[in-house]
């Protein structure tokens, strides 16, 4: 690809900025700062960019106001940039319309995979994996969509039907996390409740079914109090 | 609350008083010990109960007992006995020494408390600064060094000096983290917020998290088979682990895997941080979760973020009603602590 992504960098903090900005620069994106939240709101619909970096601590404006305003006429990624204590920050962030976060601080690999994944489930935005023949595969792990079969290392794994739906969310989301709330919503239903029991159990017995060591996983992560996210897919990372 | 509790505690004194009394002249058919008993009552009530007003009261009160059923005509008032208002201003005085003695000493008791709780917090941050120093001189040196005499290094050295600023930098996050996790226990009741989240989850968190840091770290994670939820705060919970873990991978001198186990025991879950290393001297164990890193004049900056790490760990666990201890086996050291099954809601 030789077009340059554009990438929009909202934090006040000078250093990080500068930080990110070097970081992307040298990875091929074509940067936009700003400082503020007003600055952001004028700036994403005049320049469009492709991805939207948000730090949530504003001088301003609460940086869940700007995901709530872009959100309403723009599907553009956002990935939040959050301080480490603020679990209840991540989750409302995330199911405001917000594809990822990143937890400060952060290393420069980690935060282009971020961006990757978050271009990647954008550029096939609605779609998701439901093409024919569809199958997902990392390391060991694999799901085909079609058979509805989930093997590890070859071995058929037999899962009931709403482990298998569980599994399936997250392989399409793969790279992503996923919070409590919008999983029980898309697996349960919207009046399902928000008492995540029955989704850590279901989760537990998964573990139990595809890792190896339930206390050590490779496929599924956990970011307690938050949500679950799958590991990418092979050669996307 | 506690004016209305008082209250209540100065209305059972005199009722008791007054019963006492009641039984003493039946068997003494004398008036003499009456006044003293209510006197006794007085002191009583002052010491038992705050400020001077319930003091007062049962003084009052205790005049007009008197007056109404001890003094002829017997269940009626009569103001114009004789002595009647020298009893009156030495119960009312008594009342009055009594409550300003014990608002005093209560003060006081305050102080003491206080004075106490600065010192430790003194302490607290006098060993925090020295642990923070050491690697922000180490950054300040080298960054200044990489800017002003840049191209009097070569490549290699260049790398080792941003090397060491990478880890020193990573070092004293880890340690923000450790005092943050602190100011999330309640300052005054020392108690968590506890939520029910299943063991491995929280495990693997931190066994993820620690390898982040240190990608060589190889650890043994064994949770239990069937699913087990504990009640806890899973950020502190996971710092504990990931505090214990590292203190097991740096201090240990050991390449062997180190273990983490978790199982259930009765009404509690215990964790298990296993490593195969030098294992601990009689005097470390003493000083183990004292805060202070520095037993027996070692150079601090070897243990650096070892002893306040520790003690941070204690006090999770005690916060959660739990315990923590450490004990030596054959090959190395081991890290116990227990989180109590019971309470904890479910989000």
């Amino acid at each position: 690809m030789n077009r340059k992504i554009s990438a929009l960098i909202v934090e006040d903090e000078q250093n990080i900025c500068n930080f990110i900005s070097t970081t992307l620069l040298a990875n091929e994106y074509k940067v936009l700062k700003c400082a503020s939240g007003e600055e952001a709101l004028s700036m994403i619909p005049s320049y469009c960019p492709e991805i939207v970096l948000l730090d949530l601590g504003l001088p301003d404006m609460d940086g869940m106001e700007i995901i709530r305003q872009v959100r309403q006429w723009s599907a553009v990624p956002i990935i939040v940039i959050s301080a480490r204590t603020q679990e209840k920050e991540k989750v409302r962030a995330l199911d405001l319309g917000a594809d990822d976060y990143i937890t400060k601080p952060f290393g420069t690999s980690e935060l282009l995979a971020r961006i990757r994944t978050a271009m990647r489930h954008s550029s096939r935005a609605g779609g998701g994996l439901s093409g024919p023949n569809q199958k997902f595969k990392a390391k060991d792990f694999c799901i085909d969509f079609d058979k509805r079969v989930v093997s590890v290392g070859g071995q058929d794994v037999h899962l009931t039907q709403i482990e298998f739906k569980l599994v399936s969310l997250l392989a399409q989301n793969a790279g992503r996390v996923l919070t409590y709330d919008s999983i029980i919503s898309k697996i349960w239903g919207p009046y399902a409740g928000s008492n995540n029991q029955i989704l850590r159990v279901n989760m537990a017995n998964i573990r139990r079914k595809i890792e190896k060591n339930p206390g050590d996983p490779q496929y599924i992560f956990t970011e307690v109090g938050v949500g679950y996210r799958m590991i990418e897919e092979d050669g996307e990372s | 609350m506690e004016f209305w509790k008082d209250g209540l505690k100065t209305l059972s004194i005199l009722a008791a008083a007054t019963l006492l009394n009641y039984a003493v002249m039946r068997l003494t058919d004398s008036p003499y010990n009456v006044a003293i008993i209510y006197l006794l009552g007085i002191m009583l009530t002052a010491r038992f109960t705050k400020g001077y007003f319930w003091g007062i009261a049962a003084a009052v009160s205790s005049i007009g007992c008197i007056n109404f059923f001890f003094t002829y005509p017997f269940m009626a008032l009569n103001f114009f006995l004789q002595g009647y208002p020298i009893a009156f201003i030495v119960m009312l005085s008594v009342a009055l020494l009594t409550s300003t003695m014990m608002t005093n000493i209560r003060k006081h008791q305050d102080l003491v408390i206080e004075t106490e709780k600065e010192k430790t917090r003194a302490n607290l941050l006098r060993a925090v600064s020295h642990d923070l120093r050491t690697p922000l001189t180490s950054i300040i040196g080298s960054s200044a060094t990489l800017l002003e005499n840049r191209n009097m290094l070569d490549e290699e050295e260049q790398n080792e000096m941003l090397g060491q600023i990478h880890e020193d930098a990573n070092w004293l996050l880890h340690m923000v983290e450790n005092l943050l996790s602190v100011t999330r226990i309640h300052d005054d009741q020392v108690k968590v917020t506890k939520v029910s989240e299943p063991v491995e989850e929280v495990v693997s968190e931190a066994v993820a998290r620690l390898k982040k840091r240190y990608p060589q770290a190889q650890i043994d994670v064994t949770v239990p088979v069937e699913f087990l939820m504990v009640p806890m705060d899973a950020t502190l919970i996971e710092q504990v682990i990931i505090n214990l873990l590292e203190n097991a991978v740096k201090y240990s001198g050991s390449k062997k895997p180190v273990g983490l186990s978790v199982e259930k025991n009765g009404s509690a879950a215990v964790f298990h941080v296993r490593d195969y290393g030098v294992g601990l001297s009689s005097t470390q164990m003493e000083t183990l979760f004292d805060g202070l890193s520095n037993p027996q004049g070692n150079s601090v900056d070897k243990t650096k973020g070892m002893g306040i790490g520790l003690s941070i760990c204690q006090t999770i666990i005690h916060a959660h009603g739990g315990g923590l201890k450490a004990v030596n086996h054959s090959e190395g050291v081991e890290f116990i602590f227990t989180l109590p099954l019971e309470g904890g809601t479910t989000v």
